[in-house]
């Protein structure tokens, strides 16, 4: 009891991101409730556990390794039952991000175990026997605070809510074997399409440049490419109006109805800001607007905006941040 | 196919909130409801499968409290042929509790497939669909776009976070949908009046326990208002600097 | 006079023509009950005064130049010369008969004088007739695969019977001169040139010509049954019970009731239109002033008017005999014979006629959804048929019956139940266009017990619209200026529903409907000024059917009212002389006649100004094309029709096009945009709001 769990999401055999954002949960709510161990779990092909010293470093005193040719991909069912058979001694919380994985895997866990389950969450705390979580509900509109009783529970933390933070402690292997056969999986993944090639996912990205029908033509859509590559670390978006039109694939669609992104920069170019595109950015940090109409909804949500034809503006701001990261 | 659908009640999304008096909720004056906005893409594959088929029956389902009548009565329009709601006070948060009553009530119907909006609108969870699947037992899909069902096996796209992926499984199973090429059907008037005649069963909600309540809700702090730095290429020196200074974010 | 010679023969035949004529109408009549009902009989003096201007006056017809003038002679002529046409078919009868026995002499010069003169005046119009149909051939007596035939056999018919009326007079009065009155001018002068001729071969010439013309008579009156020209028939009635020109409001959609355990909403055949819609088909003459005024038809979609009502009447044709078991004795190989391929009466076997429609086998959906309702079509018939009802019944259908529509409308329809408005924005959002303008809401004021002389009904574009907003600032200042007491709803404003109604989607329209006036009814409103001319004809026009019944203003009648009182301070003289082309707009227009308050408000405002008017104007203004709901539908096919209108208006040489209209605002300003021209768009209430000396 007060051990916190957490899984530890991977793609092949490399850590994601989220999984050192909820590793730093997981190391607060633990030091915070009274100093129990944080044990990171993680499924991989061989050669996974390569990855314990960084789990370590953020903060797993015992990094728990799932070692499986099947675990390549994300063996949904074995996962959920290993780590189910893993908490069923009992934690404190089980921790996961709010991933494509992390949505699939806590219900599942928390179904199996009758566990409470919050998920997408942006706050965590104890508060006596309960935990206190903090939500953003009704599309980021209201912030929904939680209170998750019983003795365990399985959170889901929201994508770039907790920043990592380097807190090392021993990240002692231990092997487990998987509770379920990777390869009884009753769901086959016949086929797996990437999107397009190259650059962090939309998740994942620290910033993101997104483009809409001020953009005039998909051609132009190079331009947000190229500004992307000079941050170095940033995904290419777009709005509904753009991915209905399908210059741009559905999955790229930021907005109510497509992704739901929380970068530390968002940079909107020739995006009017409708509500319905508010919806899926209006939490990121920092928000440019670029827009030839200076009376576009999109300058009211921005923290900086330019006025003028984007077409003109992008390709001299690619050119200044390529200087400013050459410094 | 005798496919069970599980619907959310939800407020319009365009809307603004506001907190009710009591903190715990948000008010609901002024506000319209109707069937969650994924929820409502999971009526309509429903739907299409049956029709494509010939045979077959669409049933939905929800948890809370008699408001979502109107909601039930909603999805009949659209052609499901009956609803059930499992009845309680009101709308839990309690993702698994929901899940719980849901699977209760979902065992031995001899559903060939069970559908779920990806996530609703207000919590943006996505729990209870899973929940629900791993509670019968059956197979679960999520985040679906496109589905086929031929000869008691699914073929499904999801895509998810710039990958799609082509998956295949048996039946019985559950789905949970996303935004694919069908648009939820306007119900006709006729569609809407013979709803009125569709048999709607009221029964107990079984929830066990509550787990997780609301403690409160507030609004997000305003967003400090922005500002409009310059006009054209020229201005773009000083949004570098702002962006390296002030937001540090380059 | 000449008489048949052989009463009983006569007789005989008269009895036989008048007896096939009068199953034939019966059969037709029976045709018009499979139509829902539909009374018609309110206001009969109104209905009488309509009779009398639009079908004896010709006052629509007579809006042609050309072809009315010569439609005009033809139909008095015809007029006129059927009394004489019953004085000879009495004469068969009654050897001796004559009209003149029962007038004094005079009055019975007059009359045959009549009847020599206006036999002459049809023979030269029906010759015209004859030139500009084959010659002239105007555009709009071709298309929707509309044969001539029938057309060529009716003059052909008509001049026929003037000539052998003339002829057979002209022989008369060379056998019995003393039988043809000197007033009998043209008689006399045909008789000269039969002055070799015998008595006795002039009166048996004069014999067979009268035989003849009775002949042609009866042949004609048994032909009108399988001809367009049943509308000499029809006419009268048709305008009589037509709705079109009031009494009542015009333009104001059919009402329904929904409550009613119908199997069906709206039409999609011909027995689910109403009685009035056959009767309209039946009065159709094919004349195509319609479709020639239709905006959609003239930049190249396929909706027709009077497709739509040809069809109907073809539809029924086909239907008719089978649901009625009575059918006309050799239609199908007249109609075949006289109306080209557009009549599938011989192709097709019971069964097939019974499965298939009006609304997709004749009228496509595409043609449906074309419509703006801008009611031209209706303007311009001269028989007073309502193209726009039988449209909006087929609608009322594909939505109603069958969710069918366009589906980038189901947004629309979605918003307005969710928001009450037909645009994804927040209600809560309603009345941020006031911001700083301490404008009261009817919550505030009642809240201190008071109430404003006049409530401004903002309207969804109003309120919402970046370019529409201007709009309400711009009135709203003005009310300001003018220290008018007045207050808007906010955000208790919802849409009235008028879009959902044009639509076809009559359920979501009378829920909003309804609530409107509630809201109103709550505040115990009594006049409304409004922007928008869809609000205007809602609110006044249709709301009452509801029960909702206020005084309703357009703002631009109110302007001028204000501008007309001396109540708004306005600047002097600023040196610019501007050229200003008014665009009317359908909804304030032709549905409300309302075309001089806007153009007085602009002269009035500006010290000096030049209002032109573009070629199509008034009652013949060119739809902008946003009406009829097409503002929530791509135009994908022709050329856009407000491409059409804006280069008409940018021709007149204006700097500047005036608007009264939202939707118009909107519609102009894309196509000023889209031609390259730096003229500016402004609304009536921007012109006078930029003269304001406060």
């Amino acid at each position: 009891m007060g051990h916190v769990l957490v899984y530890a999401e991977s793609r092949g055999t490399d850590l994601r991101k989220i999984a050192l954002e909820a590793t730093t949960a997981a190391r607060a709510l633990a030091d915070g409730s009274g100093g129990g161990e944080v044990q990171a779990i993680v499924f991989g092909p061989p050669g996974i556990e390569a990855v314990a010293p960084t789990l370590g470093r953020y903060g797993a005193d015992v990094v728990v390794v799932v070692e499986a040719a099947g675990f390549d991909r994300y063996a949904r069912e074995s996962i959920a039952a290993t780590v189910a058979a893993r908490a069923a001694s009992g934690y404190r919380a089980i921790l996961a991000g709010f991933s494509a994985q992390g949505r699939d895997l806590g219900p599942r866990v928390a179904a199996t175990l009758d566990l409470p389950i919050v998920a997408d969450v942006t706050e965590i705390r104890v508060d006596g026997d309960a935990l206190a979580v903090q939500h953003p509900g009704y599309a980021n509109k209201v912030i929904v605070r939680l209170r998750v009783s019983g003795s365990g529970a399985v959170v889901t933390v929201r994508p770039s809510a907790f920043t990592p933070v380097e807190t090392p402690r021993a990240g002692r292997v231990e092997r487990m074997q998987p509770a379920a056969d990777p390869g009884a999986e009753r769901v086959h993944v016949n086929d797996v399409i990437q999107g397009v090639a190259g650059g962090p996912d939309l998740a994942d990205a620290p910033v993101i440049i997104s483009g809409g029908r001020g953009l005039k033509a998909p051609e132009n859509f190079k331009l947000l490419e190229d500004l992307a590559g000079a941050f170095g670390n940033a995904a290419v978006g777009a709005t509904r109006a753009v991915t209905d039109e399908g210059w741009r694939p559905h999955s790229d669609q930021v907005g109510q109805t497509g992704r739901q992104v929380s970068p530390q920069l968002y940079v909107a170019v020739g995006i009017s800001g409708a509500i319905q595109h508010l919806a899926g950015m209006r939490t990121s940090r920092t928000i440019v607007a670029i827009n030839k109409d200076k009376e576009a909804p999109i300058f009211k949500v921005a923290d900086y905006g330019i006025v003028g034809d984007a077409l003109e503006i992008v390709p001299v701001l690619t050119q200044a941040v390529r200087e400013a990261k050459g410094r | 196919m005798k496919i069970a659908v599980c619907i959310k009640r939800t407020p319009d999304s365009e809307s603004r909130f506001k907190i009710a008096p009591s903190g715990t909720g948000i008010d609901e004056t002024g506000l319209k409801f109707d069937i969650d906005d994924f929820a409502s893409y999971a009526v309509e594959v429903a739907l299409r499968l049956n029709e494509k088929e010939g045979a077959g029956e669409t049933v939905v389902l929800a948890v809370g409290p008699d408001a979502l009548q109107e909601t039930l009565r909603k999805a009949m329009s659209m052609g499901a042929e009956r609803a059930i709601q499992l009845k309680c006070d009101s709308q839990p948060f309690d993702g698994l509790a929901v899940a719980k009553a849901l699977a209760a009530e979902l065992a031995g119907g001899g559903y060939d497939l069970v559908l779920f909006g990806k996530h609703a609108f207000d919590s943006s969870a996505g729990i209870v669909g899973t929940a629900t699947a791993t509670l019968l037992g059956i197979p679960c899909v999520t985040a679906v776009s496109q589905l086929e069902i031929a000869g008691g096996r699914g073929t499904a796209r999801r895509d998810l976070e710039g990958v799609s992926e082509l998956v295949t499984f048996s039946l019985p199973a559950a789905v949970t949908i996303d935004e694919g090429i069908a648009r939820p059907r306007y119900p006709s008037l006729k569609g809407i009046m013979g709803a009125k005649k569709k048999p709607l069963e009221i029964k107990p909600a079984h929830l066990g326990a509550i787990r997780v309540v609301v403690s409160s809700m507030a609004l997000p702090p305003e967003r400090p208002a922005g500002r409009i730095i310059g006009e054209g290429p020229g201005a773009v020196p000083e949004l570098v600097r702002l962006l390296q200074t002030e937001a540090k974010v380059l | 006079m000449i008489g048949s010679g052989s009463p009983v023969l006569f007789l005989f035949i008269l009895t036989l023509a008048a007896g096939f004529f009068s199953l034939n109408v019966q059969r037709l009549a029976g045709y018009l009950r499979l139509g829902v009902a539909d009374p018609r009989l309110d206001h009969p003096w109104a209905r009488l005064k309509n009779v009398l201007v639009i079908a004896i006056a010709q006052r629509k017809i007579l809006r042609d130049p050309v072809a009315g003038p010569m439609h005009a002679v033809i139909f008095w002529g015809f007029m006129v010369l059927t009394v004489g046409t019953v004085e000879i078919l009495i004469q068969g009868i009654v050897p001796g008969f004559s009209v003149g026995l029962f007038l004094p002499h005079p009055i019975y010069v007059l009359y045959s004088g009549s009847q020599d003169l206006f036999a002459v005046l049809v023979a030269a119009a029906v010759a015209f007739a004859f030139f500009r149909r084959l010659v002239l051939h105007p555009r709009r007596l071709d298309g929707d695969h509309l044969a001539h035939t029938d057309a060529l056999i009716i003059l052909g018919l008509i001049g026929a019977l003037m000539v052998t009326l003339l002829l057979s007079n002209g022989l008369l009065a060379v056998a019995r001169p003393g039988e043809v009155g000197s007033e009998k001018v043209a008689a006399h002068a045909i008789g000269a040139a039969f002055a070799g001729v015998t008595a006795e071969t002039a009166m048996s010439g004069a014999r067979i010509l009268w035989w003849s013309h009775v002949l042609i008579v009866l042949t004609f009156l048994n032909y009108l049954p399988y001809s367009k020209h049943l509308h000499v028939v029809t006419s009268l009635f048709n305008v009589f019970f037509s709705n079109t020109s009031g009494p009542g409001t015009r333009g104001a959609m059919r009402p329904m009731d929904l409550e009613a355990a119908a199997e069906s909403f709206g039409a999609a055949d011909v027995e689910q239109l109403s009685w009035k819609n056959l009767l309209d088909g039946y009065s159709c003459t094919e004349c195509g002033r319609c479709t020639a005024a239709c905006p959609a038809n003239l930049t190249g979609k396929l909706l027709s008017p009077r497709k739509i009502i040809v069809n109907t009447r073809q539809r029924l044709m086909e239907k008719g005999p089978l649901v009625s078991g009575e059918s006309m004795p050799f239609a199908a190989r007249v109609l075949s014979m006289v109306h080209d391929e557009g009549s599938a009466v011989d192709s097709r076997s019971p069964s097939d006629i019974i499965d298939h429609h009006l609304l997709g086998d004749y009228i496509s959906e595409e043609e449906l959804w074309a419509c703006t309702s801008c009611r031209a079509c209706v303007q311009e018939c001269p028989v007073a048929i309502d193209q726009l009802d039988v449209i909006n019944q087929l609608r009322r259908y594909l939505v109603l019956s069958e969710s069918r529509f366009p589906e980038e409308i189901q947004p629309a329809f979605e918003s307005l139940e969710r928001n009450g408005s037909p645009w994804a924005f927040s209600p809560a959002d309603r009345g941020a266009w006031a911001e700083g303008m301490q404008i009261p809401t009817m919550a505030e004021l009642a809240a201190r017990g008071e109430r404003p002389d006049v409530l401004f009904w903002v309207g969804c574009m109003g309120s919402f619209d970046d370019r529409a907003k201007k709009i309400t600032i711009a009135f709203a200042r003005i009310l300001q200026a003018c220290g008018i007491r007045f207050a808007i709803l906010g955000q208790e404003e919802h849409c009235h529903g008028d879009p959902a109604r044009r639509m076809g989607n009559e359920y979501l329209y009378q829920m909003l409907a309804k609530a409107a006036i509630a809201t109103l009814d709550r505040y115990g409103v009594t006049t409304v000024v409004t922007s928008c001319p869809h609000c205007f004809h809602q609110i006044g026009n249709e709301l009452p059917d509801l029960g909702g019944h206020y005084e309703v203003i357009h703002h631009s009648t109110y302007i001028e009212r204000l501008l007309q009182e001396d109540r708004v301070p306005l600047r002097g003289e600023d040196g610019r002389r501007l050229t200003v082309a008014y665009h009317d707009s359908c909804y304030l227009g032709r549905y409300n006649e309302i075309y001089d308050a806007p153009r007085e408000a602009i002269r009035r405002a500006l010290p000096v100004v030049t209002v032109v008017d573009p070629p199509r104007s008034r009652d013949r203004g060119l739809c902008c094309g946003a009406g009829g709901g097409r503002m929530w539908m791509e135009e994908t096919k022709g050329k856009r029709i407000n491409a059409e209108r804006t280069e008409e208006l940018l021709a007149t040489g204006a700097d500047t096009i005036a608007v009264a209209c939202p939707f118009c605002m909107t519609m102009m300003t894309d196509g000023v945009r889209a031609a390259g021209s730096d003229a500016s768009v402004l609304d009536v209430a921007e012109v006078v709001a930029g003269q304001l000396s406060v």
